[in-house]
């Protein structure tokens, strides 16, 4: 439509006028003066005759009828809103997107239509039909009005509307047969409302009775055709030959005129029902998987099997929801979709107001460049690179899954993904898809950012180097270090999926060294033992880093990082600016629900130790009493004890372990119980009972109500 | 094509269809809405809006559901409980890795 200029639009006009004065039925249009001199009384001048207001009436009633068929239908999708809905889920697409004949075309081709014309319009007649004397001011005001607008006519109700009416019926009680539920149509309900109302109209109903034969199945089906249509304005021809309307053959003419004046001249009160009526029949429901629309793209094939993008269905008959679903083509992922459906069941209706400026583009339109963005989008790895979407909601489906059902390890329910598509691997700069203006959007360089990470080794020996510069180095290492782990937590991923007896042994053997090598790199060379992982260990990153790689290290290494962090506990404590020291926490649990009896003791003797600048253990214990961390460590290390104590299992203790495990009860309680304790991150249940059997009645309920009060529940249900 | 350039954010704010996040433009308009849909540009629509700053934008008052184009946005306000960080920094990491192939 955009396409038109003015100066089209008069000349394919003033063919049409020429067109009209070769046929033999009354004049209702003044010729378009050759000269301006020649006015009204002259013969060749412009006229009205017999014909007059009724009959201009009339006349514009058909060209909006048959307007309505070629535009109305465009305007068909019922979306309300200005948003490219799901409403059309079911489009069958053509090769060619919905687009306009060619207009230039035109002007050379109306001649043709001369011939052929059927006067269905009314048209003028030769000159020397022409009236005179009052018409002729009428024709004056007339012609000069916009050639382009069809003219406003008031009296009585267009054809139209009560052709609307009769196509509200009709569609109504026709989609009434069929699932509603298959449709996400606000607009729905609000037909069938209109629809009451407007058969209680017995004007209407008359109208209905004498059309409904003929009209009512045929209107329907002309729209069906969806398969072979470019659209409506492609396939005129062949679509509307049957209609009772007669042909329109001139219907190319017809199509310069622009839809927007129609739009506007009609009452709101008719548009709405017909334009989302007009919307109800136009998609279907397919019982087979709808072709997707493939515009042509110069280099993409599309493998054989490649299941198709199946439109979007939503699931339930929700109908008017204030947050509808992105559009028919995008597919999220079942968590997601459940996520979205609650919310839409949630949330309260509300009455959609009327949007004038809405189906300015055709449903299919819309799905066309919809999907002309997601062919772009479409990946043979969406794991990788849709992997934050992907893995954001597997997880909230595992753990959702784990707390409905309390198991680990359910099967994960088949997932929507992107379809399959073959790509080639050649690089094309400038791609062009056919039937878009402009080119697409591709990337001309792959990683601009690799010269940043080409950073000069200024001076290769440690001392020379400033802390800044050092905190970069450690940061730098330990990102290189989280692409080796999430290389071995990939691996860890497909170790759960089958893999052949070879596959799997080979891969852990790869995940073993890549841990071994992520091990030995964090520790720093040139310091002491026990130290050389303090570097990584001090920032944040390091932290998160060792906490995801703690499950993968084998026990002993495991043992050696958590003696490690234990013996260093001041320092981490004091340098924990961001409090990130708690991400530890659930992976050195595990490690300490391993320990041996023998090697509890060796990590609570840290504990107990004094720092090197002071005489009394109980320094260090404050401190720790005042971090979470340290507090959930100690709890966790003194649960462990008193869980080994209390089962059968044979401890083989060392020489003195008994005596520095109960040195260290007595000595941590009198602490607890002296000083004001954070809440721990966990605090298991058995440490009361620990304390009961070593401790006196009062101090244990010190102890007791210090712990509760920081934690805010029983430590032990009395 | 362009597939995997940039598709991290892409992948993340699907992530956040359905959320109620608040859109700061470049002309210092905020916008608060819910997300209902994002393409590979960041071209944002929003569902239900409201201007946040009160009504210095009165012709905003009566519009329901917009479309921002993603280059006009400055910054995007997100619930944070919706959003797992640790999962975004390992996306940057693979995305990283992405590129350098």
């Amino acid at each position: 439509m955009a396409v038109l200029s003015t100066a089209d639009v008069t000349l394919v006009f003033s063919s049409l006028c020429t067109f009209f004065q070769e046929t033999e039925t009354a004049v209702s249009q003044p010729q378009w003066p050759e000269n301006g001199g020649q006015w009204s009384d002259e013969e060749g001048g412009a006229g009205m005759d017999e014909c007059g207001l009724a009959e201009m009436a009339e006349e514009d009633e058909e060209i909006d009828i048959y307007n309505n068929e070629t535009f109305g239908m465009d305007m068909d999708t019922e979306v309300v809103d200005t948003e490219g809905d799901p409403t059309n889920p079911l489009f069958q697409f053509g090769e060619k997107p919905p687009a306009l004949p060619a207009l230039p075309s035109l002007s050379p081709s109306s001649p043709p239509f001369s011939p052929r014309a059927r006067p269905q319009l009314r048209v003028q007649g030769p000159p020397g039909r022409r009236g005179r004397g009052q018409r002729g001011g009428q024709a004056m005001a007339q012609m000069f009005e916009d050639p382009a607008v069809v003219r406003t006519v008031e009296g009585r109700p267009s054809l139209q509307s009560l052709d609307s009416a009769i196509v509200d019926v009709g569609s109504v009680s026709y989609w009434d047969d069929l699932d509603p539920d298959a449709w996400m149509l606000s607009s729905y309900e609000r037909t069938r409302h209109a629809s009451g109302s407007v058969l209680q109209d017995p004007a209407i109903v008359c109208v209905m009775d004498s059309h409904a034969p003929g009209r009512g199945p045929n209107y329907l089906d002309s729209h069906y055709p969806f398969s072979n249509s470019s659209g409506r304005r492609g396939g005129l021809r062949g679509s509307y030959s049957n209609r009772p309307f007669g042909q329109r053959c001139p219907s190319q003419i017809n199509t310069m005129l622009p839809s927007s004046p129609i739009v506007s001249r009609r009452p709101f009160t008719t548009q709405q029902p017909y334009n989302q009526v007009g919307g109800l029949p136009s998609p279907r429901p397919c019982p087979s998987t709808p072709q997707p629309l493939t515009p042509k793209m110069m280099q993409l094939r599309f493998g054989a099997n490649s299941p198709r993008p199946s439109p979007f269905y939503s699931p339930s008959s929700n109908r008017v929801q204030r947050f509808r679903f992105p559009g028919p083509v995008t597919q999220l992922h079942p968590q997601h979709r459940r996520l979205l459906s609650q919310r839409q069941q949630r949330s309260q209706r509300k009455p959609d107001s009327w949007d004038p400026y809405c189906n300015l583009m055709s449903a299919k339109e819309k799905e066309w460049i919809i999907r002309l963005q997601m062919i772009q989008l479409q990946s043979e790895n969406p794991h990788l690179d849709d992997y934050y979407y992907q893995e954001y909601y597997r997880r909230m489906e595992a753990k959702l899954a784990e707390e409905e059902l309390g198991m680990r390890g359910k099967r994960e329910p088949p997932k929507l993904t992107t379809p399959y598509v073959t790509k080639m691997d050649s690089y094309t700069p400038v791609v062009h898809i056919e039937g878009s203006l402009g080119q697409v959007a591709v990337s001309t360089c792959f990683s601009p950012r690799r010269a940043i990470n080409a950073v000069a080794a200024h001076c290769p020996h440690e001392e020379l180097k400033d802390i800044r510069q050092q905190r970069l180095d450690v940061l730098k290492k330990i990102e290189k270090l989280f692409m080796v782990l999430l290389e071995v937590e990939e691996g860890q991923r497909m170790k759960a999926q089958v893999l052949g007896e070879g596959e799997e042994k080979g891969l852990m053997e790869k995940t073993e060294i890549k841990v071994e090598y992520i091990y030995s790199q964090l520790q720093h060379p040139d310091l002491e033992a026990e130290e050389e992982f303090l570097p990584c260990l001090l920032v944040s990153k390091g932290k998160q880093l060792l906490a995801r790689l703690l499950p993968f290290l084998s026990h002993d290494a495991a043992l050696k990082v958590l003696s490690m962090v234990t013996s260093h506990l001041p320092v981490l404590m004091s340098r924990d600016s961001d409090e990130s020291l708690p991400v530890l926490y659930p992976s050195l649990r595990i490690v300490i629900g391993g320990m041996t009896f023998s090697q509890l003791i060796g990590v609570l003797k840290d504990f107990t130790a004094s720092l090197p600048d002071s005489s009394d253990g109980s320094v260090c214990l404050s401190l720790v009493c005042q971090s979470k961390f340290g507090l959930s460590l100690l709890y966790a290390l003194l649960s462990q004890g008193e869980r080994l104590l209390s089962s059968d299992v044979p401890l083989e203790p060392s020489i003195g372990d008994f005596e520095t495990w109960t040195d260290t009860v007595f000595l941590v309680a009198s602490q607890l119980s002296q000083s004001a304790l954070v809440e721990p991150l966990l605090l298991p249940s058995n440490l009361l009972t620990l304390f009961c059997r070593y401790l006196d009645k009062r101090t244990i309920h010190q102890l007791k109500s210090n712990m509760e009060s920081a934690t805010g529940y029983l430590a032990l249900p009395s | 094509m362009c597939i995997s350039v940039l598709q991290l954010f892409y992948s993340f704010f699907k992530s956040l269809v359905g959320k109620d996040v608040v859109v700061e433009l470049k002309n210092d308009l905020s916008i608060c809405g819910t997300l209902h849909s994002v393409d590979q540009y960041l071209n944002i629509k929003l569902t239900d809006i409201s201007v946040t700053d009160p009504e210095k934008y009165p012709h905003m008052l009566s519009v329901k559901n917009c479309f921002i184009r993603g280059s006009v946005v400055r910054y995007v306000q997100l619930p944070a409980d919706e959003v797992d960080t640790q999962l975004l920094q390992d996306a940057a990491r693979k995305e990283a890795l992405q590129q350098k192939q």
